[in-house]
């Protein structure tokens, strides 16, 4: 059995480890405010930039671009695959990763495009070490944003790629993240236009709609990486504020148990002592 | 007369009000937008953009300079999108100057001309 010191030796150590996680938990409550935040603040441009593609598709159907075609047959599927920087967060990537490798395992070819240090060093594990990688955290998520849609693009055009495979988490609430697996390119013409809303009559748009739409497809695919970028923040600071709930409430279950066993310890020594005092005075004053 | 107005960045909403005129620079050469436009639509260049808004009942002037972006004119309001958007105080001239002479992004010397149109500096 374990002695009194060994277990209030544990018990500081829990502590200690308690005390840590209980911060984390905090800064990562206090983060997850900030990331919904900026979640926000994107969605009227979301709202905007989805409703001129509408309406510009709806104005034109005869209106093609390379987005909008499947790309070279038989060329593997582009996966960009985000994930968190950083761990500690329950699950989190490993679900992600999890799903991504199920998707090339089906699509039997990918490239992968990482965006976030854990999704980058699983796809290092599986041995492709020189694929392109991004942080998540940067000082403008939209130059990276930026930076990731032009080289997907640029591998879809040559044909290197046949399509471009989005696998991220979905913040779908504080207590859950759920990873989502979203074809990003080809755009599908009938979600990209659904009902134009109302008659609008022609429109202008010099110098033409092809060229118009040649300029707001790569800004769309700019920008849905971008939002779930966002979003891959918002969810991964939830799932750790999770994590470290759990591993603060564990903290203290252990803590309390270890407790009882100490004082069980100390007494049951202390009862041995006294009984030993005891019957060693009663074998001196014995007759 | 005026018309519903909105600018956008992907980081925040600028400005939703009012406004009477909206002149912003598109691929073409730049175009002014008045209440009752026909509908129009055009990509935009990395440059000034002027509005006559209305706050409160009073006009005033807005000037910013925009990134690469959008704008969309229909019968009811008018919708500019835009990457980056800063005002005249947001503009750094030296450190706007340096990144004008180092950067090899013809997207990012426009809009860094564009800031120092803005400032007055060209």
């Amino acid at each position: 059995m374990a002695t009194v010191k060994d277990l209030r030796d544990r018990i500081r150590s829990l502590k200690n480890t308690q005390q840590i996680t209980k911060a984390m938990k905090q800064v990562a409550a206090a983060k997850i405010r900030r990331a919904e935040m900026a979640q926000k603040q994107a969605r009227p441009y979301a709202d905007a930039l989805g409703e001129m593609l509408q309406d510009l598709i709806a104005t034109a159907s005869h209106l093609d671009h390379p987005f909008l075609n499947p790309g070279r047959a038989g060329a593997p599927s582009g996966v960009l695959l985000m994930t968190s920087d950083k761990g500690l967060a329950g699950a989190f990537n490993s679900n992600v990763i999890r799903d991504a490798e199920r998707y090339w395992r089906q699509h039997g070819d990918a490239r992968f495009y990482t965006v976030g240090i854990k999704g980058r060093n699983a796809v290092r594990r599986w041995g492709m070490a020189d694929r392109p990688t991004w942080p998540l955290n940067a000082p403008s998520k939209l130059q990276i944003a930026h930076d990731v849609a032009q080289r997907v693009t640029t591998d879809f055009t040559a044909g290197e790629i046949g399509d471009i495979t989005l696998v991220s988490s979905k913040h779908v609430s504080m207590m859950s993240q759920r990873p989502e697996v979203r074809r990003l390119v080809p755009i599908e013409r009938e979600s990209a236009a659904s009902e134009p809303k109302g008659p609008r009559g022609s429109v202008e748009i010099p110098p033409s709609p092809e060229f118009v739409l040649s300029k707001l497809l790569p800004k769309y695919l700019e920008f849905t990486i971008f939002s779930a970028m966002l979003e891959t923040d918002a969810a991964f600071y939830a799932a750790q504020l999770l994590a470290m709930n759990n591993a603060t409430e564990n903290a203290g279950k252990l803590i309390d148990e270890l407790t009882i066993s100490m004082n069980n310890a100390r007494q049951a020594a202390i009862t041995k002592e006294l009984l030993e005092i005891v019957s060693g005075a009663e074998a001196l004053t014995g007759t | 007369m005026t018309v519903p107005f909105k600018l956008v960045t992907p980081a925040k909403l600028i400005f939703e009000g009012d406004a009477e005129l909206v002149i912003a620079v598109t691929t073409e050469g730049e175009e002014g937008i008045m209440p009752r436009h026909a509908p129009f639509l055009a990509a935009l260049k990395p440059g000034v953009l002027r509005a006559n808004i209305v706050e409160n009942g009073a006009a005033r002037r807005l000037e910013l300079a925009t990134g690469e972006g959008f704008m969309q004119a229909l019968p009811d309001r008018v919708t500019v999108l835009v990457d980056e958007a800063v005002t005249f105080e947001d503009v750094d001239v030296a450190a706007t100057r340096a990144q004008l002479a180092e950067t090899t992004d013809p997207a990012i010397a426009d809009f860094a001309r564009a800031k120092l149109r803005l400032t007055g500096h060209h």
